[in-house]
């Protein structure tokens, strides 16, 4: 019995004194943290710097640039209260391609003003004809006038048909040379990017950068409720109604729980709960780890005979077990003390916070014990098994392929912690430490039953595993160069 | 002084249905160095783990004083495995400290003991390296002092010469005299036959699990003696084929190796019949060596389990 507490505190200050146990247990979390808000930070910051310029070629005739650029103002300001967005309206009326053209159309209408003027004054001089009756040859100077009249109508609607056509090819030269300037505008880079409207309200966002979509998801927002109201405007209803109706709602977030009702903040609900469960992850596999490396390297080096010569497996298993346990709840320890430091510092609101309580401590502390018996007595195993270096290098790679899974999974929880199938889910043992950790925090429901249920099955599937990790340990260990064979080990589940 | 004696009795292990050791037993007695020998495979680790409680026995017993092993828990062990294993993070005084522990000494004691060891092979200035920091042979002398560090009544070797240095070799049979005097049990197991022939007392060499030859080390040495002289002699001595009753074995360059094969034929009347004919310059009685012992019985081992085979 001595010497299993020898172990255990031989285990416990060899690697207490480690540095991967100081990485993991001060450096890894900040680094979480970090990678946690670093993209977020860039994404909602750093894009903040500096107002950005957006192109606009306005051809609804409805202003929609302006409304834009009012909406923008109202709802994205940089910090120091300027206008995240300016938007540039890029016209194409003094290139030169354009200026030629509105002079041909202006002759054009020159002419048609002189061809109408000519039409009105032949009707006036007909209607003069007609009026004088003793007028002579007046049968004749009607039907020649008739005549001239219909030459001219002729000539009106050939030149209605061709100024038509200038205006529309005004148009289309109008947006081709406007897009002209605001594509060397984007490709120098003065503009971000740019917008074009057409009268029916058809949009084209032009960028450089496909991922902003940040950007355009906040335009496509904003220009779908200018364009609805405008729709709504040109059906004639009273402007102050169409006002009125769009009016901007704003949502307060609640998170609803058995006892309290508190306003919801998108940070400390997601990521506290997500960063306990990373902590949960670390201090489990930071001591399991430690586990699978020490064993596979007793047996890569002997030690393991020694040992086995002076203690009794059992001992040496439990008291790497117990002995690494402590050191876990030891990071957990260190981790607790920093957050009161923190609170304390009021680096942490532990007041918004009321997951921060003793009750979840001791949840992390159960869940942390259960998980790293649990995964603790795989890894031992799988070390026990592995016959040289290089098998362990690749079995370690995949255990912690393995062990990524859970977390990874545990991000479906956020959507509906007490969904069916994460319920399900929660009573999986790989699963359950980590599942469990980010449920309390967020379920709306009381989670006893759950929590009773699950420890339970916890501790059952330990049993197990711990047996059968302790057979194998025996044999395995002592197996030098040779890999044992599924037979082998059931073999030596069944007889030893 | 107590009588100690370590019996192993009727002893076997059956390993994934693969027979390791089979009806195996023996006893060691104390004050003597005792030599487990075989060819690689032939059990010895087995027996030795067995020894150690590492592993358990299908059947048989051992027995300490005529006491099971289990029961006299009072008894310390210590073992020096084959394959040398060490923490090679740990620094040597804590590595030796918590060996030292778990084998019931106070950590003072321990501390006490680890640094006296580790003064006398010369490692004292070292106590505070790391284990990877040291040199291979510094490394296997801490091994060593793991080993004996808690004055076990029993030590058992696993190849303890093995790539150490003459004067490491010298300290060594020191430390293992001392403990012969002490009237301790002293297992060593090694392929290395001219250190048995030097150190070992008694001798029990196993093959396949089973005991082929057991006894005092001397003993062994007369009952395999072949009755063979060898003569040498400055020059040719080609008469002696011709003289009746001796058969010569060997010739080389006016040295014979030969026997006697005439009951009546003795050594003195060897000498009389050659009187005048040789200038003698060497003459030996012929001993064998532990190391021609142990081929040829392992050999014939061999050549009976391959007749049992084709037999079959």
């Amino acid at each position: 019995m001595k010497n299993l507490f020898r172990i255990a505190f031989w285990e416990f200050t060899k690697r207490f004194k480690s540095r991967s146990f100081l990485f993991n247990t001060l450096v890894s979390p900040f680094l979480f943290v970090l990678i946690l808000f670093i993209p977020i930070y860039f994404f909602q910051y750093s894009a903040e710097v500096s107002t950005k310029l957006i192109g606009a070629i306005d051809l609804s005739g409805q202003n929609i640039a302006g409304e834009l650029q009012s909406e923008l103002n109202k709802n994205y300001k940089l910090e120091n209260n300027t206008p995240e967005y300016m938007v540039l309206k890029i016209s194409a009326a003094n290139s030169d391609a354009y200026l030629n053209m509105v002079g041909e159309l202006r002759a054009v209408r020159h002419k048609r003003d002189s061809i109408f003027t000519l039409y009105n004054n032949i009707k006036k001089e007909r209607t003069a004809y007609y009026k004088n009756q003793r007028l002579k040859n007046r049968q004749y100077l009607l039907e020649s006038s008739y005549n001239r009249l219909q030459q001219v109508r002729e000539e009106r609607e050939l030149i209605d048909i061709e100024l038509n056509r200038y205006q529309n090819a005004l148009d289309s030269l109008y947006k081709f040379e406007a897009k002209k300037i605001a594509d060397s505008l984007l490709t120098k880079g003065v503009i971000n990017s740019y917008l074009t409207f057409t009268d029916d309200l058809e949009i084209e966002y032009h960028t450089k950068n496909p991922g902003d979509f940040l950007e355009w998801e906040r335009f496509e927002n904003i220009l779908q409720t200018i364009a609805i109201k405008k729709r709504i405007l040109n059906d004639k209803i009273e402007r102050g109604r169409v006002l009125k109706w769009f009016r901007p709602v704003k949502i307060r977030k609640f998170h609803i729980q058995e006892n309290s009702d508190r306003e919801w903040n998108f940070y400390i609900q997601f990521y506290g709960p997500l960063f306990s469960a990373f902590l949960l992850f670390m201090a489990i596999f930071t001591s399991s780890g430690f586990l699978f490396s020490g064993v596979l390297q007793e047996k890569s080096n002997r030690v393991i005979e020694v040992l086995l010569s002076y203690a009794t497996s059992g001992q040496i298993m439990g008291g790497k077990i117990i002995g690494l346990s402590f050191l876990g709840f030891m990071q957990l320890f260190i981790w607790f003390a920093l957050t009161i430091i923190f609170i304390v510092s009021g680096f942490i609101p532990a007041h918004e916070i009321d997951y921060i309580n003793m009750a979840n401590a001791f949840y992390f502390l159960l869940y942390f014990f259960l998980g790293f018996l649990f995964y603790g007595a795989i890894f031992t195993t799988v070390g026990a098994v592995s016959s040289n270096e290089f098998d362990a290098q690749q079995i370690n790679q995949f255990l912690r392929t393995i062990a990524i899974i859970p977390m990874l999974l545990s991000l479906m929880i956020f959507t509906n912690p007490d969904s069916e199938l994460i319920r399900i889910l929660s009573y999986i043992p790989f699963l359950t430490p980590f599942f469990m950790i980010i449920r309390i925090p967020l379920s709306a429901e009381s989670l006893t039953n759950e929590i009773y249920l699950t420890t339970i099955v916890m501790l059952l599937s330990n049993v197990i595993v711990i047996y059968i990790a302790a057979k194998i340990f025996r044999m395995a260990t002592l197996m030098q160069g040779k890999k044992p064979t599924w037979s082998e080990m059931f073999y030596w589940l069944r007889k030893s | 002084m107590q009588d100690n004696i370590l019996e192993v009795k009727a002893v076997n292990k059956t390993f994934y249905e693969k027979v390791i050791l089979e009806n195996l037993s023996f006893k060691v007695e104390g004050g003597k160095i005792f030599g487990l020998l075989g060819p690689n495979g032939a059990g010895k680790t087995t027996a030795m783990r067995i020894l150690m409680n590492i592993l358990k026995a299908d059947s048989g017993e051992i027995l300490y004083n005529s006491e099971p092993r289990d029961k006299k828990s009072s008894i310390h062990f210590g073992y020096l495995p084959e394959e040398r294993g060490l923490y090679p993070k740990a620094s040597v005084l804590d590595m030796l400290v918590y060996f030292g522990t778990l084998n019931n000494l106070k950590k003072r004691k321990a501390q006490v003991e680890a640094i006296r060891y580790l003064d006398r092979l010369g490692l004292v200035d070292y106590s505070d390296s790391r284990i990877n920091q040291l040199s291979k042979g510094m490394q296997q002398k801490i091994q060593f002092i793991a080993s004996f560090l808690h004055d076990p009544d029993v030590l058992i070797l696993d190849e303890p010469f093995a790539g150490l240095d003459p004067i490491n070799q010298v300290v060594l049979r020191d430390i293992l005299n001392e403990y012969k005097k002490m009237n301790k049990i002293l297992i060593i197991s090694t392929h290395q036959m001219d250190i048995v022939e030097k150190i070992c007392d008694d001798i029990c060499l196993i093959n396949q699990g089973k005991v082929i030859l057991k006894g005092k080390l001397n003993e062994i040495k007369r009952k395999f003696r072949e009755d063979a002289f060898i003569i040498e002699a400055d020059n040719p001595l080609t008469f002696l084929h011709e003289i009746d009753g001796i058969n010569i074995i060997e010739e080389q360059n006016n040295a014979y190796k030969f026997t006697l094969n005439k009951p009546k034929l003795t050594i003195s009347d060897f000498f009389n019949m050659t009187k005048g004919k040789i200038k003698l310059r060497k003459f030996e009685i012929v001993e064998p060596t532990l190391h021609d012992i142990f081929i040829k019985l392992i050999q014939k081992e061999m050549q009976n389990t391959n007749n049992q085979k084709v037999g079959l």
